[in-house]
């Protein structure tokens, strides 16, 4: 529908803009956004309508794009995804965080195919927002409990021997909002602190062995050039196995969101300790207790007491289709249920669904590659007869660790811990074909 | 002439290459002069402070003036900005107060977070003995230290925070789920609890008018560019959207009105040059005067 002339729809504009100078600043811009909108979905129904109309681009007829030349190369220099896929974006929840420049924001998951999560949608966290960093003015130091107290250039880094492993990076408050009771309607805000690249850059343990780390060094902190100068104590352990120093992802320069140039990844283990910006790295004898493992990222137990360092990422998965955004919309029949897998500890060695909220379960094949500490996928067919079901997927990991239900975790670590949720993932699937998230008690 | 020693030592040097692969000579000696600018780090046994010293008095007066927008006069937090002072005994309630004085375990974190990342809008622009001023409040602001308190880097490691015993190492996998397959639980106790429906962005699949998103939407009509608009966001929007500092608000007609009158010359003069609490292109001098100006044509045009 229509309701407006294109005229009408300015004027209309126009006398919501003067009543809406009554309102507060915050309330103004909703109010007129919400004008935007209504007005807007007018001229959005008439294209529409338009296009259905004429069908001129289904067959039999010959559609427009074939009949015309198209850009040729260089129109975009940097290629962009279709005008048609500009659904597919990252989105937040503004009541999470009192500001936006220290906020995070959602992979979309149920828009995303294979494990690789593309560059401009891998989810965003920051603490102070993202500093806008000259590679050639960047440098890292490592010292502390060095032989050889060394700075280097983005340069002298590209030079070592380098490595290119696909590894998840989840953040610990992923499904944190849920702890207490369902509360997201949409897959992107249950799951989607999650992404999954190909990094690339150096082993830590190349560059402490080029400092030489003495004996009694048993800690390492890793801090950032943003504002936040965010910083944590990592083991040296970690730091000695399977830590990356990090300059590319998926091919290409880190983004600035990434952590441009230049930024740790600790694989499997929980995204704030994969420092980015990384500028300093300290080898130390015993941890610092930054506020990012004091005062946050420490999960808060029903004795009132607090688990710290609580650095695994734990075996966890979620079905991504069906979902919220991505319902049964073509009735009765067949369609593939597809989901993501991950653990912290390792490989994913199976992963099982059930269509009755628990009740019965049935494995699910793997599909592609299963990678350790990396998004796996699983799918399968299924003839959907119009009945409501309990969706749920349950991993398990190559440890035997078996993902366990909202319950469970409950009764171990209360409502308050915000962190590290793993818990089944339920999704109701009404005869209608919409979904929905529910929790089971 | 062929010179086989020459050869014999380049065979040498190529096989030396691998076996001494663990350090190729990459990177510079770092001074302690060049690792000191960036070695701010701080641990709760006092490694790391620097000298200084600042009373409880002292951090009140910086306290005011930099802190207490968001954080609250005291301490109690203004919107969702963190929450400093207060929660005593709450760690085991519904709803758990976790502050510096209920939940942290070391003061050392404290001065190192405010010395590292505060004030928020103006990142470790603070003097080291200003640091020690604001601590020492915040601490007396949780009835850690008496109003007489200086905090020094003597003593900064004898506080003993209440909390100091409240937390244990991970000790995951904390749970054991069976791996069972068939007739897992009995279908008469599944209860379905529903999402409270309406409180995150929906439009983009349920076209239900629910747009979270909204606020970061430019107003209509606004004729700045998106970089003028990002600007704006990062530098300017944290004072200006909320009267912080006494900023005349974005918006705020009335407000505008009154410097507008005294013509634009002088509201672009007073946001290069800083005026009352506001400094010199609001502290980022790193701007062009073009973008400054451009941001406040962009505020004018948002308070019209």
């Amino acid at each position: 529908m229509n309701w407006f002339s294109s005229t009408e729809q300015q004027q209309l504009l126009k006398t919501l803009e003067r009543e809406s100078e009554k309102l507060h600043f915050t309330e103004r811009r909703h109010f007129l956004k919400n004008a935007l909108v209504m007005a807007g979905s007018g001229a959005l129904a008439l294209h529409g309508g338009q296009a259905l109309a004429g069908n001129q681009n289904l067959p039999p007829n010959v559609p427009q794009w074939t009949g015309k030349l198209g850009d040729g190369v260089l129109t975009n220099p940097y290629g962009q995804p279709s005008k048609y896929e500009n659904q597919t974006i990252r989105r937040t929840v503004p009541w999470l965080t009192a500001d936006a420049i220290s906020s995070i924001s959602m992979t979309p998951l149920h828009s995303l195919k294979g494990i690789i999560t593309p560059n401009g949608l891998v989810f965003e966290r920051y603490h102070a927002g993202v500093p806008t960093i000259n590679p050639d003015e960047h440098r890292l130091i490592i010292h502390g409990l060095v032989d050889r107290p060394l700075i280097f250039t983005m340069d002298d880094l590209r030079r070592f021997p380098s490595v290119s492993e696909i590894k998840f990076l989840e953040c610990p408050a992923n499904g944190g909002m849920e702890w207490k009771g369902p509360q997201m309607e949409a897959l992107q805000f249950t799951h989607g602190m999650i992404s999954c690249c190909e990094w690339s850059g150096v082993r830590l343990s190349t560059l402490l062995d080029e400092a030489g780390v003495k004996p009694q060094g048993k800690w390492i902190l890793a801090e950032g050039a943003d504002g936040a100068a965010m910083a944590r104590s990592i083991p040296i352990e970690k730091a000695l196995d399977d830590t990356i120093v990090v300059y590319a992802q998926n091919g290409e320069a880190l983004r600035p969101e990434q952590g441009y140039p230049l930024r740790l990844v600790n694989p499997g283990w929980e995204g704030n300790t994969s420092i980015k910006w990384l500028r300093r790295l300290e080898v130390g004898d015993k941890p610092w207790h930054m506020r990012e493992e004091t005062s946050k990222y420490t999960d808060l137990m029903p004795d009132g007491r607090a688990q710290q360092f609580s650095f695994v990422q734990e075996c966890n998965s979620v079905i991504t289709s069906p979902s919220p955004e991505l319902p049964f919309k073509g009735g009765k029949g067949w369609y593939e249920i597809e989901g993501l897998a991950w653990s912290g500890r390792g490989k994913i060695k199976a992963v099982d669904i059930s269509f009755d909220g628990g009740i019965n379960w049935q494995q699910a094949p793997l599909k592609g590659l299963v990678l350790s500490k990396c998004l796996t996928r699983f799918s399968t067919m299924i003839n959907w007869h119009g009945d409501p079901m309990l969706l749920q997927s349950r991993a398990v990991d190559e440890t035997g660790y078996v993902q366990p239900t909202l319950k469970q975790l409950r009764a171990q670590r209360g409502g308050n811990s915000i962190y590290h949720k793993n818990a089944i993932h339920t999704w109701k699937v009404n005869a209608n074909g919409s979904v929905q998230n529910v929790q089971l008690a | 002439m062929f010179n086989w020693r020459k050869v014999t030592g380049w065979l040498l040097l190529v096989l030396s290459t691998a076996a001494i692969a663990e350090q190729y000579n990459l990177g510079k000696p770092a001074s302690e002069k060049v690792i000191a600018g960036w070695d701010i780090d701080v641990r709760p046994d006092g490694l790391g402070l620097p000298k200084g010293s600042g009373s409880v008095e002292e951090g009140e007066a910086l306290y005011d003036q930099k802190c207490a927008n968001c954080h609250g006069s005291f301490g109690e937090g203004e919107g969702r900005w963190p929450k400093l002072a207060g929660g005593e005994d709450t760690l085991r309630d519904e709803r758990p107060e976790k502050t510096v004085g209920s939940y942290w375990p070391y003061a050392s974190t404290l001065w190192d977070y405010i010395h590292r990342a505060m004030p928020f809008n103006a990142p470790q622009s603070l003097a080291t003995d200003e640091v020690y001023a604001i601590t020492a409040y915040v601490l007396n602001l949780n009835e850690l230290v008496d109003g007489e308190f200086v905090l020094t880097q003597d003593n900064l490691a004898t506080i003993e925070m209440p909390n100091k015993n409240g937390f244990y190492v991970d000790n995951r996998p904390d749970v054991a789920n069976p791996r069972c397959m068939k007739n897992c639980k009995d279908p008469e106790s599944i209860k379905v609890i529903a999402t409270i429906a309406g409180i995150t962005p929906t439009d983009h699949f349920k076209h239900d008018g629910n747009d979270g998103v909204a606020y970061q939407e430019s107003a209509v009509g606004v004729t700045a560019t998106p970089e003028v608009v990002k600007t704006y966001q990062n530098a300017c929007k944290m004072c200006h959207d909320t009267g912080l500092n006494d900023a005349p608000k974005t918006g705020d007609v009335a407000a505008w009105q009154k410097r507008l009158n005294q013509g634009k010359p002088a509201i672009y003069n007073n946001a290069l040059k800083g005026i009352n609490g506001m400094p010199a292109k609001g502290g980022r001098t790193d701007l062009s005067d073009e973008m400054v100006k451009s941001i406040v044509d962009y505020m004018l045009e948002l308070s019209e």
